[in-house]
């Protein structure tokens, strides 16, 4: 198939033939994402122009800049659902990615901004199946003088791989948020879960975490 | 003892009535996470939402004031190595329950290091049979034990002090608690025996819960419905432990 492509190009004379191999080289592997998107939020976090409490805004700005294209935010959130997702309309669908994005961001901006420079860094190894890949790391924190695992799931959409899942000492983000959100959809309404994390996000943007 | 038994009673009437709260391991194959799975039934909720309150007004009020004024005095090293202490004195059903399962090398391996870091790594409070030799622990408790040969895990129960659990866990604790080289130690008396053991819980608790006070803040921080969070949580990482011993 692609040969035959090439071969229409060459016939065609097109000049975008030699597009090729810039494109597939530009597909970073999983590993490689993680890897570049971790040192260029920590580059961000050490930048001496967002340094000090009064660049803390700035500073989370920039580092959401960097990371959140790392993140498939809609599988997040529909993974986050789970059996709730399909019962929303597309419009409720939307507004409850950014809703959840929003409460994933005011998070762990806080525990971001908690990592300097001595936090190390680990990349272990990529498992890639299909379109699936578990990224293995460990992060070393010399304060506590304790390792955590974390694995970083990835699912490939079109030609890039986008973080789907955070697994932290064997806890997987994605399903804890699940568990509490059927809690509360169990028990409730769907209004009353989307009232309930508008009240996290309010009360974790009064009292951001100390850094 | 009491309890003990009681809680056996429970499971084999749990096990009886064939029901099976058991919630199936995560897929080994890489995106099929199940993302419509429900969460566990927990049909015990209005007692464990009750003791789980319990639980953080415990640490409120007395765990975690204590834990960090003991945390400004020792330093992290301090606290490892109380730690690594607590763990080696809890050799004996770590090698009982790796016989149990039949990892006989596990049970090998449980029984050289507490060898070794009880003489070369001054009781245990370093572990030098990792570092020098490269003798990895094998954990194992009753609770995986009974996992091994079937047993269902029974409702998710929220124990007083203890925290998270199923019923199966709870025996597992119980029958590894009997195991502790305290209860073999006839010269002590019943009150004696238990002024050691309490105190020791404690000890190993608060010193425990002072390595992890940022950890326990971020939770509470962070979580939508917190007793979901931290159930889940439990069982994610238990899963994980099940799975380890295959």
């Amino acid at each position: 198939m692609l040969r035959r492509w090439l071969a229409v190009c060459v016939m065609a004379g097109l000049p975008f033939l030699s597009f090729l191999p810039v494109v597939t080289w530009a597909v970073l592997s999983p590993l490689e994402v993680i890897r570049s998107g971790v040192n260029q939020a920590i580059a961000v976090l050490q930048d001496p122009a967002y340094q000090g409490t009064d660049r803390r805004q700035q500073r989370i700005a920039k580092v959401r800049e960097v990371v959140l294209p790392l993140f498939d935010t809609r599988e997040i959130a529909k993974r986050a659902l789970g059996v709730y997702w399909r019962e929303r309309t597309e419009e409720e669908q939307e507004q409850f990615v950014a809703l959840f994005t929003e409460l994933v961001e005011k998070t762990y901006s806080g525990t971001l901004d908690r990592y300097t420079a001595n936090v190390e860094f680990y990349y272990d190894e990529e498992r890639i199946e299909g379109n699936f890949a578990d990224v293995a790391t460990r992060i070393f924190d010399p304060a506590q003088q304790k390792t955590f695992s974390v694995v970083y799931k990835l699912h490939r959409v079109g030609d890039r791989w986008l973080i789907y899942d955070i697994v932290a000492e064997n806890v997987s983000m994605v399903r804890n948020y699940r568990n509490q959100f059927n809690r509360i959809l169990n028990k409730s309404s769907y209004e009353d879960l989307v009232q309930t994390i508008q009240n996290k996000i309010k009360e974790l943007s009064v009292a951001p975490a100390p850094s | 003892m009491y309890v003990f038994v009681k809680l056996i009673a429970v499971v084999l009437v749990t096990a009886v009535l064939g029901l099976r709260f058991d919630a199936s391991l995560v897929s080994a194959q890489l995106g099929a996470e199940e993302d419509t799975t429900p969460p566990p039934a927990d049909p015990l909720a209005p007692f464990n939402e009750k003791m789980f309150w319990f639980n953080l007004k415990l640490d409120d009020y007395l765990v975690r004031p204590v834990a960090s004024g003991y945390a400004k005095i020792f330093p992290i090293g301090a606290r490892r190595g109380v730690d690594r202490f607590f763990d080696n004195v809890g050799v004996v059903p770590r090698f009982a329950n790796n016989l149990l399962q039949f990892r006989l090398v596990g049970a090998a391996r449980e029984l050289s290091r507490f060898l070794v870091n009880t003489t070369l790594g001054g009781v245990g409070f370093f572990d030098v049979a990792d570092s020098w030799l490269g003798l990895k622990p094998s954990p194992a408790d009753f609770g995986q034990t009974l996992w091994k040969y079937g047993v269902p895990s029974g409702p998710y129960l929220v124990l007083p002090f203890f925290g998270p659990s199923t019923i199966r866990d709870a025996v597992g604790l119980a029958a590894d608690g009997a195991m502790h080289p305290l209860n073999y130690m006839d010269v002590l008396s019943t009150v004696e025996w238990l002024a050691i053991r309490s105190g020791a819980q404690v000890m190993y608790a608060i010193n425990y819960r002072s390595m992890n006070l940022e950890l326990f803040e971020d939770v509470d921080r962070y979580a939508v419905d917190l007793y979901g969070a931290v159930q889940d949580a439990y069982f994610q990482r238990r899963e994980r432990e099940l799975r380890a011993t295959e």
